[in-house]
């Protein structure tokens, strides 16, 4: 496997939004190094021919729908009411370059 | 812009469209599907991401789906999965979409559109089910967010890159948004959001074979900014690449999102794509596989609607409409609806379709009306067709009728007609038969003239005789009592 | 009678129905007993004393009236903080969460409301479950009451901690790698995972939703089939929750023809006093008619590293709604929209699930997801097929619960040899397999060891018989000596 450096953490921490203080990148890089290690010992096992497990119940559970009903409406207040920052009724965030 | 070589260069386009399912509630969600309400009022726990909640399909969408398939051909996957695919960004509940990645529900598909005249079919590469993005609201010095869009249904339908004008590309959507009313998938609404469309360009000298760089242009909410979007920047990539013959061409463009400012008509650049769009996605270990049965299918595929191609053909084949009005009317399917009611009534096909999309449509949208909004039933509209059609007023007549009509929605030609003195066809040959008498005592010049073989002259005696009656008779009447007393002399 | 936290549940139920005890008294009794108790353990991180009084009342005119009591009535019941009662906090032992009011309710909470279950509180767990020793609550760490300077395991450390002190008679706990059954065994209690997708995940908080399931924590493993009966229902809003009619548990009182398999070559680096116990154990097992044999489990040794692969890919998805947007503690000092989503988070999770969250990114990301995430998911195949070939030979596997009893707090530091606690416990959720862990005797420092049986897929009650068998013949199951008086 490629080696996990301290670019790969950078980018790491990027992908999932977590900023880092300095003393946690250094255990971050030791750790995860060790455990990507510890892992990559999967490579030995051969699993030619074998399908990725999708489904773990075997006696696969399939179709599992609803009827196309409204019911169980979350109350606006009860929704804000757990929120940080509100305006309007809507969750109030910094101003944001127009769409992703 | 000096004048580009356009006929050297070949645009690819390939368009993907989502399309909002009308169904009654969200794709994952209970809360309800729809537009327009006060922010964060339709909301479960499910589509605003709460921690523990969990996504359950609606098999309304599902059905749906797989109707849009058979509508189009596509092969039907009797097994499909969904997946996550991450991203961050505010209006996603839970920082992850769940779509359909790796076993899609529909894969391949045809569309058939008429393209100035031609008939044309278009590939369709897959079509998958996913949840939407709720929306993000700017404001100066802040951004809100509201939910009631998040989870709705959308079914994503990418073509492949088999589109080579921004005129195909428009009839190649439109001609999608006409199946899914058809089928009563989806409201179709642009301006709303209902229908989204997304297109990939790239231009290739003609005889090129392998793709060039492409960009990517989102959200033109008409028809009208589309066609106008991907050609300005069909041009902006021919003028890039004859301005810089030397440079390579992903140099030249770079991968990119851009959207259609209509106010500057320009694409702009909104961001490059970077590798840090890492969408990961993974299977989505709370939903369990879609495991449709062949009579299902089956089922759905004998409930399937005429589709709007099938009912191009009928018009033009068997009503003899021209393919343009054809296309005017099957392209907004309840115009086309309001057409086959009033076809019940007046079998005059051309006619009718003239005065809907003429006539009326003319005056409506002086009031910035339709017919399917103005309140005046089709019955109504092929009664006024009917009446000239059975000489019982003319053409003239009928216009001005037509004027009252759309005055006074809802008011019943015939009755407009019984209560106006001035509208009542003088057809009866009694009171018509002195009056022609009159005007060819007056004119026997004309009389002479037109033995001798000049039509205009005929014209004059019978402009004469329709000036007489105010314009009130009955042309054909008029022609033949003229031409008989003629005969007679 | 007997004082009421040395009955089971099924006891003390049986008591307020005949009118015994009144559920007022029992509910003040056992708030007694947290608030006397509660500060040394910290198996509780808030305790619901007027909810619970109110529902005592309730049920007491219920009886008086004859009105139909439900199945779990006047039991006291602790459910995991992962778990949303409606209206309450659900912190996950997270800061991220310290005011996240709960919108909706847990179908399993609800369903043992219905069954007139007391809710005494919310127990402490490892921060979003992940963890084997509760030293990742960001609130306090819990204690073992066999020896509070021990760890009481986790993730449910909090529950498991709760019923060996009988703070509570049954508590809810939710297992992705052993979360209930380490601490169960680590304890000196009963824990027991259902079959994947027997108890509804609605309402609980996702950390592996391949792996997760709810399950309780009792003195009895009676006391858990009851639990069983009244959680084990289908589901409308988990997709995968079994669609299958609710089960109910008898127990036969022998063993007779029933195989146990053993898959020795797993366990050649067994401590010696595990060892002997599970020896000791499987002996009992065949005292009461069952034959032992050998099975090959060899793909096991794999089990650690298919499951952080796999786990923490989920959980790092599943985590990702906590951005400080629309609920959760948002960072002060966040000015953009970017400064929201990284400080939230830097500042809400703790280290371990901070780990955890870019482990499961990084085997996910591109370039790396057929190495890791796609190999994984082949291994566990393999795993599912090893399990399948070795429950043709038996009929439930045998295995200790972890390689030692509980052990000090802050004895092991290195992440890595956490994990490696989990490797008995790991292969059932790997494979949807229902298992349980019994009282089995103790380790040579004294401190409680336990029993793993696993089943086959759907074969809860077999599972839960073969440990009822264990359980009535070999009677480990003690109250930790300073736990024994009565609250006054």
């Amino acid at each position: 496997m490629a080696q996990f450096d301290s670019q790969a953490l950078e980018h790491l921490k990027k992908l999932c939004r977590i900023d880092c203080t300095p003393e946690e990148d250094v255990e971050l890089l030791d750790s995860l190094k060790r455990v990507l290690d510890y892992v990559g010992q999967l490579n030995e096992v051969n699993t030619e021919g074998v399908k990725t497990c999708r489904y773990v119940l075997r006696s696969m559970l399939k179709n599992q729908m609803r009827e196309d009903e409204v019911k169980d409406l979350l109350p606006r207040e009860q929704f804000l009411a757990n929120a940080p920052d509100q305006i309007g009724g809507m969750i109030r965030v910094p101003p944001v370059l127009k769409a992703p | 812009m000096k004048d580009l070589p356009y006929e050297l260069w070949e645009p690819v386009i390939g368009l993907e469209i989502h399309v909002q399912l009308n169904t009654k509630s969200k794709l994952f969600s209970t809360a309800p599907n729809r537009f327009g309400d006060e922010p964060n009022t339709n909301i479960s726990v499910v589509c605003t991401g709460q921690p523990g909640a969990l996504p359950v399909l609606n098999k309304e969408a599902v059905r749906k789906a797989v109707q849009f398939g058979l509508a189009v051909g596509s092969k039907i996957n009797l097994i499909s999965n969904f997946d996550r695919k991450s991203y961050f960004y505010p209006d996603s509940p839970r920082n992850f979409q769940i779509t359909q990645f790796e076993n899609p529900l529909l894969v391949g598909g045809l569309v058939t559109a008429d393209v100035n005249g031609k008939t044309m079919t278009f590939q369709i590469n897959r079509a998958h089910i996913e949840d939407d993005a709720g929306m993000l609201k700017h404001f100066t010095s802040f951004a809100g967010v509201d939910y009631n869009r998040a989870g709705a249904p959308l079914i994503e339908i990418v073509s492949e890159p088999c589109i080579h004008s921004p005129r195909e590309a428009a009839a190649y959507a439109m001609a999608v948004r006409a199946i899914v009313l058809y089928l009563d998938a989806s409201d179709g609404n642009m301006e709303e959001g209902s229908l989204r469309i997304d297109a990939n360009i790239s231009v290739r000298p003609k005889g090129e074979k392998g793709l060039r760089p492409r960009i990517e242009i989102k959200n033109m909410n008409s028809f009208t900014f589309l066609e106008m979007a991907i050609e300005a920047e069909i041009s902006r990539q021919i003028a890039l690449y004859i301005n810089n013959p030397q440079r390579a061409p992903i140099e030249l463009i770079p991968p990119g999102t851009y959207r259609w400012d209509p106010d500057t008509k320009q694409t702009i650049l909104m961001r490059r794509k970077e590798s840090a769009d890492d969408y990961r996605y993974f299977p989505e270990p709370d939903l369990v596989p879609i495991v449709l049965t062949e009579s299902y299918i089956d089922e759905l595929r004998s409930t399937l609607p005429e589709l709007p191609h099938d009912r191009f053909r009928r018009y033009v084949s068997d009503l003899n409409l021209t393919e343009y009005a054809a296309s005017t009317l099957i392209n907004e399917k309840m115009l086309s609806d309001y057409f086959e009611e009033a076809l019940k009534i007046c079998k005059n096909a051309r006619s009718l379709c003239n005065w809907i999309t003429v006539e009326f449509a003319g005056r409506l949208k002086e009031k910035g009306k339709t017919l399917l909004d103005i309140g005046i039933p089709p019955a109504h509209l092929a009664k006024l067709v009917q009446m000239i059609e059975e000489n019982q007023i003319t053409g003239r007549i009928a216009k001005s009728v037509a004027d009252e009509m759309v005055a006074s929605p809802g008011m019943d030609p015939e009755a407009i007609v019984r209560q106006n003195p001035d509208y009542q066809p003088v057809g009866d040959i009694a009171s018509i038969e002195p009056l022609v008498d009159q005007v060819l005592a007056e004119n026997p010049q004309s009389i002479a003239d037109f033995k001798q073989g000049r039509d205009k002259a005929f014209a004059f005696l019978v402009g004469s005789v329709m000036k007489l009656t105010r314009g009130k008779a009955s042309p054909q009447v008029v022609n033949e009592l003229l031409r008989k007393k003629i005969s007679q002399k | 009678m007997k004082p009421f936290h040395l009955c089971s549940a099924i006891e003390l139920r049986d008591a307020f129905l005949k009118g015994e005890a009144s559920a007022v008294q029992i509910a003040e009794h056992f708030i007694l007993r947290i608030e006397k108790h509660n500060k040394e353990i910290g198996a509780f991180l808030s305790v619901l004393g007027p909810r619970a009084l109110l529902k005592a009342e309730a049920l007491d005119k219920k009886r008086a009236h004859n009105k139909p009591l439900g199945k779990m009535a006047a039991i006291p019941v602790a459910i995991k903080d992962n778990m949303h009662i409606q209206g309450e906090i659900t912190t996950c032992g997270s800061k991220f969460l310290k005011n996240y009011k709960a919108p909706f309710e847990a179908t399993a909470v609800r369903l043992l409301e219905e069954e007139d279950a007391l809710l005494i509180g919310k127990t402490n767990l490892d921060e979003f479950a992940m963890g084997s020793t509760n030293e990742n609550s960001a609130y306090f760490p819990a204690h073992n009451p066999w020896n509070l300077k021990c760890v009481p395991g986790g993730s449910s450390g909090g529950s498991a901690a709760a019923v060996a002190a009988r703070l509570a008679l049954i508590a809810t706990g939710s297992d992705t790698g052993g979360s209930i059954r380490q601490p169960a065994g680590f304890c000196g209690v009963v824990g027991f995972k259902p079959t994947y997708g027997r108890v509804s995940r609605y309402g609980l908080v996702a950390f592996g939703s391949s792996l997760d399931q709810i399950g309780p924590l009792s003195a009895t493993v009676a006391d858990a089939a009851l639990s069983m009966e009244v959680m084990g229902r289908h589901c409308p809003h988990d997709a995968t929750s079994l669609d299958l009619p609710g089960e109910s548990y008898t127990f036969p009182k022998n063993l007779d023809e029933i195989k146990i398999g053993v898959p020795w070559s797993f366990l050649e680096n067994l401590k010696p006093d595990v060892r002997d116990n599970f020896n000791h154990s499987l002996d009992t097992l065949k005292s009461l008619g069952a034959k032992v044999i050998h099975i090959d489990l060899d793909i096991l040794k794999y089990t650690v590293a298919v499951y952080y692969i796999l786990a923490t890919a989920e959980a790092s998805t599943n985590l990702a709604r906590f951005d400080g947007i629309r609920y959760g503690v948002r960072s002060r000092n966040a000015k953009t929209l970017e400064n929201i989503y990284e400080y939230s988070r830097k500042e809400g999770f703790g280290p371990e699930v901070k780990r955890r969250i870019m482990l499961g990114t990084y085997v996910l990301s591109a370039g790396y997801q057929d190495a890791y995430y796609k190999k994984a998911q082949k291994v566990r195949t393999l795993m599912l097929d090893a399990f399948e070939k070795a429950f043709s030979d038996c009929d439930a596997v045998a295995l200790p619960i972890a390689p030692s009893g509980a052990f000090e707090a802050g004895s092991i530091h290195d992440p890595l040899e956490i994990y490696l606690q989990d490797i008995f416990t790991i292969p059932a959720n790997l494979a949807g397999l229902p298992a349980v862990s019994v009282p089995s005797g103790y380790d040579s420092r004294g401190m409680p060891l336990g029993l793993q049986i696993i089943g086959p897929q759907m074969c809860d009650v077999p599972v839960l018989q073969y440990a009822h068998a264990y359980e009535q013949a070999s009677r480990h199951m003690q109250i930790p000596p300073s736990y024994i008086g009565s609250s006054k």
